[in-house]
């Protein structure tokens, strides 16, 4: 969360309850991230000028390619979100490949997405050859057919069912506890033929209620 | 060493502590939850007895209709009905207080509330010595033998919970 | 001191068998000393957790890497918070924190509970020792004994994931787990009416309050696990339909159909039934939650590496499951309503159908966590369940849901005429549609995000107008000023008028969550001083300057941290950072994969997230990525909201009799109407 950069204890503390509390709050985004600085030198390590050599390239992760004008491409990214990387990490290989830097699998599958389109093929042809490779289980949901529509239809088709239950099981009960009485506010006197005492009574009770 | 003998000690004392109750049940009073139990009974959205049950309903059709929701002809008729409601509940309470009355006077054998001074389950205790119904809100008291401590209600013969709200009886 | 731990492990399974045997028998042959051996079995058990809890921590704290567990998890360098936290960073740690946490919350459930429920209790404590039996007996009997020593002494620990050295991760899960474990008191109290056959209203009231209780640390525990994923994962979302987010949600799901059905029962004696067989249902699929996480039966990134725990709480699952149905069914038929429905347009058939969504929802998203497994039993492949399928099948679900959620507070309880309905709805119904066009009037044309906009609209003027108008009645009847007719409307009638803030909080929840179809992203591989630029939804172009990459130490990690310059329009609007992170142990070697921390800058109307995906060919040439999500602070407003509503709705106690009765103007005239 800190950016400190006194480079000696990075969280302090304070800092830290500080920062769990604003957590708690669930108001962090802003907070720890979000110096104003003013305009001034671009880099504060000595010796590296434009595009310098890193001092431990190992402690960045692997190297990285240039972003190709392929990544960013939407068509692919589209695809991308419908094929389940393989590395285990239960994403699809886009999220996979822009947010586990570590992962290896996600790049290839990219590079093979890439190069497949390069060869003309179409959103459809690449999902298949995918799937031809890797079974099904290779797209992110599963496709509309056979067992697989039971997948789809099935919580729908029982909350449908259920409400058309419940809707004529409510119908039964609500004709079933209003017995006919066209005159019903002409018999509210004598449906609380109560005593005065009684009435008295239960005003009390009443005020014993909050309101 | 020190570790194994404390966590010895420690076993020793919480087996002692949980068969205390085995060995010495005059230690621990007649039944659980006598000890340091608060009552939450304080919340009036608790109580849910019928009579406070159709009490409340009473007072929602008013609001219902306050603010708009419940049509006139709704309103008057679940006002009567729920009216009705209440009332036969008073008059239960009230009709079992009565046969309740003769049934303790003629037997002795009938359940004792458990709670001694003649208490309102409103209004708390009563300064009236012979008090049987409160003062400030005419609700039967605690005390009586044979009612229930807490809402007041008739207790059936031998009765260990109030039937109407659930309350414990003294044996 | 892990020799005390174990001791106190076994102690404590020891006595919760003990307390579990004496609880039942005692409760069901009326004796009072088992019932108070039952009774201070739960105290004891909780009192040797502790102290297991604490031999535990003093392990970490002393570094004793010795312990298997503290090797594991944490190193010397590691700050002493996540030094804590490391209690429940692992299965068998968590396993501990589990049982402590559930005999805590059963010793509260004892000294806490009314007199009147004591008839009950002896049964509470039967199951609370069952249950927390059952997690002890894992940790010893499951090779998950978090005081295992190992055969040498590593000269430091492994340290503790990168991932889960955030603040969110230092209260998300306890949050989450207080929500799935205090959800045991409430099925407790329901077994416990249900073996005692005391099933009148009373148990209710002790249901309610700790459904409520649990349903309020849920809520939390899932928004902080929302907020935790997003600041801390860097794919720049919060919710991925993972099996393990499922697992959180779905008693989520059936504890708040709960809560609306368990009015009906209080008002008019119905649904006794179902509402039983929803706690019972709660506290399964929290056990079941429990068992996805810890089997790795079904791939998830939450998952603690495979063990044979799996099969333990699949075995426990399964006979909780059948005992606790087979003693529901033998109660049945004690179990019938007092009262019909009165009108088919009632507030009452409105929670049926908010049930019928709810449960609903539980089911699919249960359905879709199992299909994959469904669909290896039945078709033999294996598929993949993802987001996609979950957002086709529940997004119009949840729009339904949200609708209701406008709609039930308008129609009376009991019943409704059409004009009053007419007049109730009005007011709203113009607000949605209203939404709606002016959405489609600024351009919106994502179908799924101007429903819920518009939607919201609807909910939202729904509420006001219910505070509007029960204010306006308190001010007819009582002539108080509006203000204070508003404080009393909300402290008089906590239950609904925070209800109605909850409701609040989902609608910008759900406005937020619609803000997400306008993400935009891009990458980039910049040099210093080169620059990158974006278009957000609201038509603003923000511009990235790559400032440069700087490599530092500290604590426990090594840091290559990029700088960015913001602006947004030509304007300058700041520095972002962002960093790759390689952890180390207390002898400086490399511990895990260098991590990444995003740069995030919020406002109310959009973040920009930024990730430091890599560098070029060991320069400060940078690969990042760009992402601006609309609306993902209101999100985290939103969960506060709710949390806010239902401390209000929990909160205790009634006004005292003397300001009650002066409250009771209408009450009067209601009696004297009937008599005239």
């Amino acid at each position: 969360m800190t950016r400190g950069h006194d480079g000696t204890f990075p969280v302090s503390r304070r800092e830290f309850l500080a920062l769990g509390a604003l957590g708690l709050l669930g108001v962090s985004g802003n907070v720890p991230s979000w110096r104003r600085v003013p305009p001034q030198a671009q880099d504060s390590l000595p010796g590296t000028g434009p595009s310098g050599k890193l001092w431990d390239p190992s402690r960045a992760g692997r190297p990285f390619e240039p972003v190709r004008a392929a990544d960013n491409d939407a068509a692919i990214q589209a695809i991308e979100k419908q094929i389940h990387c393989t590395c285990g990490c239960n994403l699809d290989v886009y999220t996979c490949r822009t947010t586990d830097f570590t992962c290896g699998t996600s790049p290839a599958m990219h590079r093979r997405v890439v190069a497949l389109a390069e060869q003309g093929k179409t959103a459809q042809e690449i999902l298949a050859a995918f799937v031809k490779q890797n079974g099904v289980s290779i797209l992110m949901a599963p496709p509309k057919r056979g067992f697989n529509l039971a997948g789809y239809f099935v919580p729908s088709l029982v909350i449908l069912i259920a409400g058309a239950i419940l809707t004529l099981v409510l119908r039964r009960w609500s004709r079933a506890a209003r017995p006919p009485t066209p005159s019903r506010v002409s018999s509210l006197s004598s449906a609380v033929a109560a005593s005065p005492e009684e009435l008295e009574r239960l005003r009390r009770e009443l005020d014993q209620l909050s309101s | 060493m020190l570790e194994l003998v404390a966590g010895v000690l420690f076993a020793t004392g919480v087996v002692w502590f949980v068969l205390r109750p085995i060995f010495r049940p005059a230690l621990t009073g007649g039944a659980i939850g006598d000890a340091g139990d608060v009552d939450d009974g304080e919340d009036p959205e608790d109580d849910l007895s019928p009579r406070a049950v159709a009490l409340r309903a009473l007072k929602e059709i008013e609001f219902d209709r306050a603010t708009g929701k419940l049509s006139d002809t709704d309103y008057d008729e679940l006002k009567g009905k729920y009216t009705a409601a209440a009332v036969a509940a008073l008059r239960t309470e009230m009709g079992n207080a009565g046969s309740g009355m003769r049934d303790a006077a003629a037997s002795q054998t009938h359940p004792v509330s458990r709670i001694p001074q003649p208490a309102c389950p409103m209004h708390g205790p009563r300064p009236e010595p012979a008090a049987v119904f409160c003062s400030e809100c005419g609700r039967r008291l605690g005390a009586a033998p044979g009612y229930c401590a807490r809402c007041g209600t008739v207790l059936e013969r031998e009765a260990k919970y109030c039937h109407s709200c659930g309350a414990r009886v003294a044996a | 001191m892990t020799i005390l731990g174990g001791v106190c492990l076994w102690l404590a399974f020891l006595v919760g068998i003990w307390g579990a045997l004496a609880g039942f028998v005692g409760g069901l042959q009326g004796r009072p000393d088992l019932q108070h051996s039952a009774r201070h079995a739960v105290f004891a058990m909780c009192g040797a957790l502790l102290v297991a809890v604490f031999s535990l921590e003093w392990a970490l704290f002393q570094h004793d890497f010795n312990v298997e567990y503290v090797a594991a998890y944490t190193s010397r360098n590691l700050p002493i918070f996540y030094t804590w936290s490391a209690l429940y960073a692992g299965q068998k740690g968590s396993l501990l924190f589990w049982a402590t946490v559930l005999s805590l919350f059963g010793s509260l459930a004892l000294l806490l509970t009314a007199r009147r429920h004591r008839e009950l209790l002896p049964y509470v404590a039967g199951v609370v020792c069952t249950v927390a039996t059952f997690f002890i007996s894992v940790m010893l009997f499951g090779q998950a004994n978090p005081f295992h020593r190992l055969a040498y002494t590593p000269l430091d620990g492994n340290g503790l994931n990168p991932q889960l050295q955030n603040p969110g991760m230092v209260f998300h899960p306890p949050m989450l787990y207080l929500g799935y474990i205090s959800i045991t008191i409430p099925f407790a109290f329901a077994m416990a009416a249900l073996i005692s056959k005391r099933l009148d209203v009373d148990w209710l009231v002790a249901i309610r309050k700790w459904t409520l209780l649990s349903w309020l640390f849920l809520s939390i525990g899932i928004c902080l696990g929302m907020w935790w994923a997003y600041v801390e994962l860097g794919w720049g979302g919060y919710w991925a339909w993972d099996p393990v987010e499922n697992a959180s949600l779905l008693p989520w799901l059936t504890m708040t159909a709960f809560l609306h059905s368990v009015m009906i029962q209080e008002k008019r004696g119905m649904l006794k039934k179902w509402n039983l067989a929803l706690i019972i249902g709660s506290w399964l699929l929290s056990i079941f939650g429990t068992f996805i996480t810890r089997s790795g039966v079904i791939s998830s990134v939450h998952s603690f590496t495979q063990s044979s725990v799996g099969y333990f709480f699949l075995f426990f699952l399964i006979a909780a499951a059948v005992a606790s149905f087979a003693v529901y069914a033998s109660r049945l038929p004690l179990l019938t309503a007092e009262a019909r429905l009165e009108s088919m347009v009632s507030r009452e058939a409105s929670f049926l159908f908010n049930n019928l969504l709810f449960v609903g929802i539980a089911f699919s998203v249960l359905w879709g966590t199992l299909f994959p497994i469904l669909s290896e039993l039945v078709q033999g492949t294996k598929v993949t369940v993802g987001p996609p399928f979950f957002n086709q099948v529940n997004i119009p679900l949840g729009l339904a849901l949200l609708g209701l959620t406008g709609i039930g507070p308008l129609i009376a309880w009991r019943r409704a005429s059409l004009p009053n309905l007419r007049r109730q709805f009005a007011v709203p119904v113009t607000a949605g549609v209203f939404t709606v066009l002016v959405l489609l009037v600024g351009g919106m044309r994502d179908l799924y995000a101007v429903m819920a906009i518009g939607l919201g609209g609807f909910v939202t003027a729904t509420v006001v107008q219910e505070f509007g108008r029960g204010a306006g009645a308190r001010h007819r009847q009582y002539g108080e000023a509006y203000p204070l007719a508003l404080g009393r409307l909300l402290a008089r009638n906590r239950r609904r008028y925070g209800g109605y803030i909850v409701h609040v909080g989902i609608v910008i929840l759900f406005i937020a969550f619609a803000g997400m179809a306008f993400k935009t992203e891009t990458e980039a591989t910049l040099r210093p001083g080169e620059a990158a630029t974006l278009r957000s939804p609201y038509g603003w172009t923000y511009r990235f300057t790559h400032l440069g990459v700087s490599q530092y130490d500290a604590l426990n990690r090594q840091v290559t941290a990029a700088a960015l310059e913001i602006e947004r329009n030509g304007k300058r609007l700041g520095v972002l950072t962002t960093e790759k992170r390689q952890h180390v142990d207390g002898l400086g070697r490399p511990t895990f994969q260098p991590s990444t921390e995003v740069g995030i800058r919020s406002d109310l109307r959009e973040d920009l997230y930024v990730v430091l995906a890599g560098l070029v060919n060991g320069t400060e040439q940078a690969v990042f990525r760009f992402t601006i999500n609309p609306l993902v602070w209101w999100v985290w407003y939103g969960g506060m909201i709710v949390a806010l509503g239902g401390l209000i709705v929990m909160w205790p106690g009634g006004g005292s009799p003397a300001v009650k009765r002066t409250q009771a103007g209408y009450a009067v005239r209601l009696v004297e109407d009937v008599k005239a």
